[in-house]
This record gives structure tokens, sequence and C-alpha cells, in this order.
């Protein structure tokens, strides 16, 4: 069963939204084990969200729904009244080079296409709607080390 | 909710939630550290990309001043995280017991 609640578009939604994913988890007996990953791609995404949806609608909301599945959950974050921004589509951060060239930010998508199992984006012109989905089992956690690390930051 | 503070030996003790939201308050501490510093992970249950632009940024600065900064007690999640991140070439982390 899905559950889905709206939050408005700040940092400060976080401890309300971290809530409601551990009060999923728990009244559908998610894996806790997952949730920590679940927590980091939905901050992830729902930030992101927040910092580049400058052109929403003032007071529009982001919508977070919920569904267990087997041996794990479903996540699907949409906004609507945004331009198209596919966030599966961005390079992966260069985390090879060395401390004095690193400069922070650009790990949040890198992280998420290395901790869940899928993630798609999809955009509704017609709604102005931006619409990302993903996966995250137990069983479909990657191995550390398994990743590349290649791409630009 | 996060907290951070000096524990016994000068180690920086660090517990909670990193999100961004707290990060504010995390980099604020952190500013404020000098030379070589531990910080005990060992509580930290949940870091997201913004909590480690703040260890970035401390590690950068300490390092540009002959210090560093040590990460200790990190639990497994954690060192996915670090270890995706390239964190484990630019930190010397020491896993949780």
């Amino acid at each position: 069963m899905s559950e889905e609640r709206a939050f408005a578009r700040t940092f400060d939604s976080l401890q309300e939204i971290f809530e409601f994913t551990a009060g999923y988890f728990a009244r559908h007996g998610v894996d806790p084990r997952i949730q920590a990953t679940v927590d980091f791609a939905v901050e992830e995404l729902f930030t992101n969200m927040v910092k580049y949806g400058a052109t929403a609608e003032p007071g529009s909301r982001v919508r977070i729904a919920l569904e267990a599945v087997e041996g794990g959950v479903e996540v699907a974050l949409t906004d609507i009244g945004v331009e198209p921004f596919d966030m599966t589509k961005a390079p992966d951060a260069n985390v090879d080079l060395p401390v004095e060239q690193r400069r922070p930010g650009g790990l949040g998508l890198h992280l998420i296409r290395r901790l869940v199992d899928s993630w798609d984006y999809e955009y509704s012109p017609e709604r102005r709607e931006s619409r990302i989905t993903f996966k995250k089992t137990l069983a479909g956690t990657p191995a550390p080390g398994n990743a590349s690390s290649t791409g630009e930051a | 909710m996060l907290a951070i503070d000096f524990g016994a030996q000068d180690v920086v003790v660090i517990t909670g939630r990193l999100d961004a939201a707290q990060c504010p308050a995390a980099q604020s501490f952190l500013d404020k550290v000098q030379g070589t510093v531990t910080l005990d992970c060992g509580g930290l249950e949940y870091i997201s990309s913004a909590g480690l632009g703040v260890l970035l940024k401390t590690q950068k600065r300490l390092l540009a001043a002959g210090g560093k900064l040590r990460l200790a007690g990190v639990n497994r999640h954690l060192q996915d995280i670090f270890q995706y991140s390239g964190f484990d070439q630019i930190f010397e982390i020491e896993p949780a017991r």
C-alpha cells in the first residue's frame, strides 16, 4: 500500500520527511537496514528540487510517495510547475581528484546512482511536472568498490 | 537532530543526523577547530552530501595549515558513502569496532 505526503519547498521540511519515511517503514515492515540509503536518496532529490525549483509556483509543494515492494521500497518525488531537469542524467563527480582540487558539491546524484537499485525520470510538459522514482531493496544493495568513479564533478 | 561538541582528549564527538538542515551548525563548530582533529562518528547515524561538503571543507582548511581531520567509529553505511565519494583517499578513516 502506498502513502503520499506533500512537503513545503524548504530544507526545514527534512525533519518532517524523515519522520514520514521512518513511520512508513515501521507501519509496512520495510527492512530498516535500507532506511539510511532511502533517506539519503530522498534528501538529495528533494534538496535538488528545492534548489532548482525557482520557477515553481509560489507555495507549491513537493509530493513524496512510498510503496513497499518485495524486499524493499519504491519512492516517487513529484514537483509541479517546473522546467524539466533529468537528475538521472547528471554527470558523475570525479572522486579521484587530489584533495586540493576537490570542491564541496556534486556528490549527491553521483552517490544515488551507486546506492539505489534503479531510478527513472519522467516529465509532463502539459502539467510542467517532474517525477523521479527510485527503487531500493536490501538484495540490490551494491557492494562498495564495484562502482566506477569517472567523469566530471 | 544533531549534536557536536568536544569529548575526552579533545576528540570532537558528533551524534545524530547530519542532513542539509543541520549543516550550518556543524560547519560553524568545525570552523573553529585547529590542528589534527579526530571526529568520533560512532553516534553519527546518517550523513547526506551536504554533510560531506562540511567534512571536505574542514579537511581542506586543516590540511592547508598542516593539520588534518580524522574520522573514527565509522559505521557501515557511512563507510559506503565515504568510499563512493573518494573520501577514503583524503581522510584517515577508522571503522567502528
